[in-house]
């Protein structure tokens, strides 16, 4: 039983190191199109991704993107009654999006190669 | 006291203690962080509805502890201040920050301590060398070198009145070095976002 939890525990900690790893790639890659305001990235984040995470630590990440001079930012007066700040990418940041998204996408295949056999033993 | 108070004062006082925690960032940081903080909550609490003080515990329970969020904020600020300064300070501290982190970062944190070390002391000693002549000064003893006053009776002094002009020169030149090393390691400092699990974890 207690070593049952504790591999839940460890499955739950990978997980989590995984998310972040992955955290600044899709919040680069939610900026592709448009400009976003923090809310904004976070449903696009819940909405196309499962990188679930505490709402708060979205802001100092994208904080540390504008300090990289990936993002820029501005405060809008909108209809919501309070001003939004909206962020959009940088030239440096899409360079940055597009070499991360490369390597995550040569990265994913490989790794697929690598665990397709356990999944296809898994079906049978 | 009216429900929207009520909910307006658990609000506040979120942002108070976000506020308390974010203690050492510049004040111009610190009132956009907050700004944008209210702005997410306001629009939360917007988007459910008819907002009740359980719905608001939900919305600020998602955000996260301000404890946990403060400290992702100090430590980008940190660096980021640190690696365009010329405080050996403001440097420092946010060479600190990085050890607390890696050992890489330790490892470089006490390459600075010993770098800022040595140009006070030289420094020091062409300042002492001034003031107390014959107790200051670049001593030699059959085993051991040392610059600053001497207990050795064996000891005898070799640089003379030239210790000023010299530890003045190094210990500037060492200063400035440090600063500017301890300025490149930082570049490449890269503090883990978010620091903790329960960070990342929703509650």
């Amino acid at each position: 039983m207690v070593m049952k939890r504790e591999s839940e525990t460890a499955a739950g900690n990978w997980e989590r190191q995984v998310h972040k790893g992955w955290l600044e790639l899709a919040i680069l890659a939610s900026l592709w199109e448009q400009k976003l305001y923090g809310l904004d990235i976070l449903r696009r984040l819940e909405s196309d991704s499962d990188l679930v995470m505490a709402e708060g630590t979205i802001y100092p990440i994208l904080s540390r993107l504008k300090t990289d001079g990936l993002v820029d930012t501005k405060w809008v007066e909108g209809e919501a009654g309070h001003p939004r700040k909206y962020y959009w990418l940088t030239a440096a940041g899409r360079r940055r999006a597009l070499e991360m998204a490369r390597y995550a996408s040569s990265f994913l295949g490989r790794i697929n190669d690598l665990i397709s056999p356990l999944l296809e033993r898994e079906e049978k | 006291m009216s429900h929207s108070d009520r909910l307006q004062q658990r609000i506040d006082s979120y942002l108070m203690e976000l506020r308390r925690c974010l203690g050492e960032l510049p004040p111009d940081e610190v009132r956009d962080i907050l700004q944008e903080i209210r702005g997410h909550i306001l629009e939360r609490a917007e988007a459910s509805g008819e907002l009740t003080e359980e719905k608001l515990v939900g919305i600020l329970g998602n955000l996260g502890r301000p404890e946990d969020i403060a400290p992702l904020y100090q430590a980008d600020s940190l660096l980021a201040r640190a690696r365009t300064s010329l405080s050996p300070s403001l440097i420092l501290r946010g060479m600190l920050r990085w050890a607390m982190l890696s050992v890489k970062g330790f490892v470089l944190f006490m390459v600075g301590l010993l770098g800022y070390s040595l140009a006070v002391g030289l420094l020091a000693s062409a300042v002492g060398k001034i003031i107390a002549p014959h107790q200051v000064g670049a001593w030699v003893s059959p085993r051991t070198f040392s610059i600053g006053t001497n207990s050795n009776p064996a000891a005898r002094e070799v640089l003379g009145w030239w210790l000023v002009p010299l530890g003045l020169g190094v210990g500037t030149v060492m200063l400035v070095a440090t600063t500017r090393l301890l300025r490149w390691f930082l570049r490449f400092a890269r503090i883990r976002r978010p620091t903790g699990d329960s960070a990342l974890a929703r509650p």
